[in-house]
């Protein structure tokens, strides 16, 4: 399925010039150094309420997922990706997909529908091929 | 003053079209009060609580021809509210401030077909901005695939399987063929379950809970008042809420571990009872899984057992979801477990009835396992 058409509000107005430009931004404490997802508002580690937007390096693996079944679609795929810098995000799975994706190395890409913003994606970080 | 609930109204229920939410939440506290052998105006507090229609709130005073009211608030912890009612009802009878509380639920979410508009909770269609649009435009819109996010996640770290949730599909719709008030009553077997349509992998058609139009209240009142009243008192003897607040990053336990785990200690500890004591459950079931990630959280079985546990028979010696709950009689959201709690703990289950009923679980759920409430029900009083 393709990604549907999303606007931006004043909250995600920095994420959306991030995937624009083809940056996956996420939150870094000014405090602590951790991270965490774009919607957080405050620090998971430290509790500070200061946060940075800082690009992530957009690779990572899958922690579940589920094929979705949809009246007058294609089934498709979504999925809760743990990023290498630890914080998870709730996106579409596309490319070629094996059955089982426990675990599987993706990386986001882009897409970029007419009349919204760019919107990014999981696919697998290297070429999958059937057994 | 310990707190009892004294009555219970049910409206007509499911694919009931033609009228409002704030129509059935009236329509159920009369019918509850009726129940309880008081009138509207014994009525001194009202806590409600909306669902998907999002229209039953503060106005109901007036729907009701209220006066005086010496407690009034819209309640919202999603499918834990029903819990949170009773429980801000009781705290309220115990102290003092209120005689008669009246907790309602009601929700009109399906339309007449011949209208052409679906169920609200399909979620398609709506195209909200920012973040949550952000969700929806990668296609995830709907209860039903965060549920599964979490069921699957469950399944990859303890090896729970389909059919092992087919079991409490299945066993759910036996105990609803024996409810007059159940919207399915035809049994299924587990390959019903396991050939029912996917709706988001791995939940099938048969994991997943109805949708209904109605709407339940339930009376609060003191031990005392209840004394003259003709319904058997149900005692409220322990309660416990918790709201996990999942981190979305590692060492998160969401689909793992649900706030119940939490809620059910406080609720058993308050009413100086372990789990083992427990007679009935009436568990909060959006999903199968729900039920399944709850009998784990309580202690009926080991954590990441439940698979094995329902499949393995519990079901036919523990009384769980009596009534055919969620999954099959009606979805009332957290009134569904806690009227067939109180119906149970009376004794008028009628052919459903579990001989013994001493002591009643309640378990509320909401959001994506994010908010439960526990209460701990009772014929006896403590």
């Amino acid at each position: 399925m393709p990604v549907g058409i999303v606007q931006r509000d004043a909250a995600t107005a920095e994420f959306f010039d991030g995937t624009a430009r083809g940056d996956l931004l996420i939150r870094h404490c000014d405090t602590c150094d951790g991270w965490s997802a774009p919607q957080a508002r405050t620090c998971p580690h430290c509790a500070s309420p200061g946060l940075s937007w800082a690009p992530a390096a957009g690779t990572g693996k899958v922690v579940t997922w589920s094929v979705v079944h949809t009246k007058g679609l294609p089934p498709y795929t979504v999925g809760i990706v743990e990023l290498d810098e630890g914080p998870w995000l709730q996106l579409q799975l596309t490319g070629d997909l094996p059955e089982d994706l426990a675990d599987l190395r993706v990386r986001a890409t882009f897409e970029h529908p007419e009349g919204g913003e760019a919107v990014p994606v999981f696919t697998p970080a290297r070429v999958w091929k059937a057994p | 003053m310990s707190a009892v609930i004294a009555g219970l109204g049910i409206t007509e229920m499911g694919k009931v079209y033609g009228r409002t939410a704030p129509e059935f939440a009236a329509d159920a506290v009369r019918l509850a009060a009726a129940d309880a052998g008081l009138t509207v105006s014994d009525i001194d507090g009202l806590l409600t609580n909306t669902g998907i229609s999002g229209d039953v709130g503060l106005n109901l005073q007036r729907d009701l021809g209220l006066r005086d009211l010496r407690l009034l608030s819209e309640v919202q912890a999603y499918g834990s509210s029903a819990g949170a009612m009773v429980q801000y009802a009781a705290m309220a009878v115990e102290s003092g401030m209120v005689d008669v509380v009246a907790c309602v639920f009601a929700d009109a979410p399906l339309k007449d077909p011949s209208s052409g508009a679906g169920a609200a909770y399909a979620g398609a269609g709506r195209r909200p901005a920012g973040w949550q649009g952000l969700a929806a435009a990668s296609g995830i819109y709907s209860a039903n695939t965060m549920y599964a996010l979490a069921t699957r996640r469950h399944m990859r770290t303890y090896g729970t399987t389909s059919e092992q949730l087919g079991h409490i599909a299945v066993a759910q719709r036996a105990w609803a063929a024996k409810n007059p008030l159940a919207q399915m009553r035809d049994p299924i077997t587990l390959a019903d379950h396991q050939n029912s349509r996917w709706i988001a992998e791995p939940l099938h058609l048969l994991d997943c809970c109805l949708v209904s139009n109605g709407g339940v209240a339930v009376i609060v009142t003191s031990a005392d008042r209840a004394a003259d009243l003709p319904q058997p008192a149900v005692h409220i003897l322990g309660w416990g809420q918790a709201h996990p607040g999942y981190v979305m990053g590692p060492g998160s336990e969401l689909g793992l571990v649900s706030g119940a785990a939490i809620s059910g200690p406080t609720a058993l500890k308050m009413a100086g009872v372990t789990i083992a004591d427990i007679d009935v459950v009436e568990l909060y079931d959006c999903y199968t899984f729900t039920v399944l990630l709850s009998l784990e959280d309580y202690g009926f079985c080991a954590k990441g057992e439940g698979g094995p546990f329902v499949a393995g028979g519990a079901l036919g010696s523990l009384a769980v979801n009596t009534g055919g709950g969620q999954l099959s009689s009606y979805y009332m959201w957290g009134m569904t477990p806690l009227s067939e709690a109180v119906i149970q703990a009376r004794g008028q289950g009628g052919e459903r009835q579990v001989p013994r009923h001493d002591l009643v679980l309640v378990s509320g759920n909401g959001g994506l396992l994010d908010h439960h409430s526990t209460l701990i029900l009772s014929p006896n009083p403590r």
